[in-house]
């Protein structure tokens, strides 16, 4: 079989992507972070005082919601007093509105608790 | 039923086009925020290689919400610009050149410098608003639009959003990138030889001589239906706004457009699936009378791998089948009918280096008008990422771009003369 020659580079490419897919944060150990590029980066930074669309979680274990100054929390948000602790933040990442009814995050929950937990782990440690 | 209309009457669609299209180039007193300005979010959150247009499924929902999304924080300034540079070399030289001020090969070039009125203006309205001038034709013109007015709300047990674009190009309103408006190439060179043959009518779009209403809906964050149609704009309009004139194309009555899709965003992963419609009768050269009839239907498909987003791949395919009755063009054989297969992939790493490649091929019962090819492009978008310099105002992306030609106009004889090489730098702000 004849490969046309445009595409021979493709396997060369295809071995060099997949090695450096290794050193990811997912083979590095390191999953917690990984699942936070996956479900969290787009809305959240982990940078303490940096808000996107979502506050910042910097720190977010273990501090009481719609603290951050400067963040325009909803109404919601505003009238949830309970701590996030970690078995609170698993809660709401399970079912954010159903925890926060009327919350402003456009998310529908990570279902994976082995997920969850490496997550809640990673933010621990950011403080 | 017919639609019977004076190009001096426009109706109250088009001069609501037209007041929009005023709107956008008369300086605002308004703030002026950018979508990462409007959002506080980063390019990359938005757009796959942290540079448009090719969006993540994220910038999928936040178009289907109407641009509209924010921070919460008011202030910002819904105005971009974008300016795109080119070099081109063609395999053989073009003998003589193709537009004025250029030479028939080697050329740089200030291809467009846009403005944009881009975001949200009310809670519910957002904008795309492009206009462009362009060194290589010596002129600016309106380019660009996507108005839509999008409204969240529960129906049947599920969050769904309903809206309404008004645009200016079929399929410019369209958020999956695999049809024609948003398709990859996202940018091409002006100054090399294309195909003189023509894709399908839905890859043509009656460039911005166009204005459309759709009213579209995502059930569930799956089920995407859109339904409207298209008419020309007024004559005196397209000269006003620099996109044709008198001697173009003109829709006979309206033509319509279908669309429907289903799509679902995993998170690590997403995919789309989906099938689109359009019809037109055409009157050529604008002269009323017979006309030629197109009818268009497609078959589409995209997956994306985003994983931790630090490898990124990006599969896009499309199918275009076109039925042609060209009574006005062709009245000894007006019958035929036209294939449009194109096939793309993408990878990106680190958010920041990417290579994609499309094959595309153009199969027509018409004799002379068969092409095929293959892109190919390198790219580096070195800013558009959380902590990037300049963010958000800083976004660059630097490539190169290489089109070899199968077939071209009907034939592989000398195709590959028209093989061309462009360099490129994109610039939005």
């Amino acid at each position: 079989m004849s490969i046309s020659p445009i595409y021979r580079p493709i396997l060369p490419l295809a071995t060099f992507l997949l090695a450096i897919g290794f050193h990811s944060p997912v083979f590095a150990g390191d999953h917690g972070a990984s699942v936070f590029e996956e479900e969290c980066s787009d809305c959240h930074s982990v940078t303490q005082g940096k808000n996107k669309k979502g506050p910042s979680l910097f720190g977010v274990v273990g501090r009481n919601p719609a603290t951050i100054e400067g963040y325009n929390y909803s109404d919601a948000m505003r009238a949830n007093h309970t701590t996030w602790t970690a078995d609170r933040l698993d809660a709401y990442i399970t079912a954010p509105k159903k925890i926060v009814p009327g919350g402003k995050m456009k998310y529908d929950g990570l279902s994976n608790a082995a997920d969850r937990t490496d997550l809640i782990a990673y933010l621990s440690g950011l403080h | 039923m017919k639609i019977r209309k004076s190009i001096f009457a426009p109706s109250p669609i088009e001069l609501a086009l037209l007041g929009v299209a005023i709107l956008s180039m008369t300086p605002s007193a308004h703030a002026l925020p950018s979508y990462a300005r409007q959002t506080g979010e980063d390019c990359s959150s938005c757009h796959v290689g942290s540079f448009g247009p090719q969006l993540t499924p994220h910038g999928i929902h936040f178009k289907i919400e109407g641009y509209t999304d924010n921070d919460g924080n008011a202030g910002k300034v819904p105005l971009s610009g974008m300016v795109v540079g080119t070099f081109t070399h063609t395999h053989k030289g073009q003998g003589q050149s193709l537009e004025p001020h250029f030479g028939s090969n080697d050329n740089t070039a200030l291809q467009e410098a846009s403005v944009f009125l881009a975001g949200g203006l009310t809670e519910h309205l957002g904008a795309f608003i492009q206009a462009t001038y362009s060194d290589i034709d010596r002129r600016a013109s309106f380019d660009q639009m996507d108005v839509r007015y999008a409204h969240s709300l529960q129906f049947a047990g599920a969050d769904t959003i309903l809206g309404i674009s008004v645009n200016n190009l079929p399929t410019v309103q369209d958020p999956f990138n695999t049809l024609p408006a948003w398709g990859f190439p996202f940018v091409s060179s002006d100054l090399a030889r294309t195909p003189s043959s023509p894709s399908s009518r839905l890859s043509d779009g009656f460039g911005h001589q166009a204005l459309g209403m759709t009213v579209y809906g995502l059930w569930d964050n799956r089920f995407y239906a859109e339904l409207g149609g298209y008419r020309t704009l007024p004559t005196r309009i397209q000269t006003d706004l620099s996109v044709g004139g008198p001697g173009t194309d003109r829709i006979h009555g309206l033509a319509p457009y279908g669309r429907l899709a289903y799509f679902k965003d995993l998170h690590k992963q997403a995919y789309s699936v989906g099938l689109v419609g359009f019809g037109a009768h055409v009157e050529p050269g604008g002269v009323g009378g017979v006309t030629d009839k197109y009818q268009d239907l497609g078959l589409d498909a995209s997956y994306q791998f985003l994983g931790d987003r630090r490898h990124m791949v990006s599969l896009y395919g499309s199918f275009i089948h076109e039925t042609q009755t060209l009574d006005a063009s062709d009245s000894t054989d007006p019958k035929g009918h036209l294939n449009q297969l194109d096939l793309t992939a993408s990878y990106y790493y680190d958010r920041t280096y990417g290579v994609s490649l499309k094959e595309f091929d153009i199969n027509s019962s018409r004799a002379g008008s068969d092409s095929r090819g293959t892109i190919l492009q390198a790219d580096w978008s070195p800013f558009g990422k959380e902590g990037s310099w300049g963010a958000p105002w800083a976004n660059l992306r630097l490539g190169l771009q290489y089109t070899m030609y199968n077939k071209f106009d009907g034939t592989s004889d000398n195709a590959g003369d028209n093989d061309t090489l462009m360099a490129f730098f994109w610039t939005a702000f």
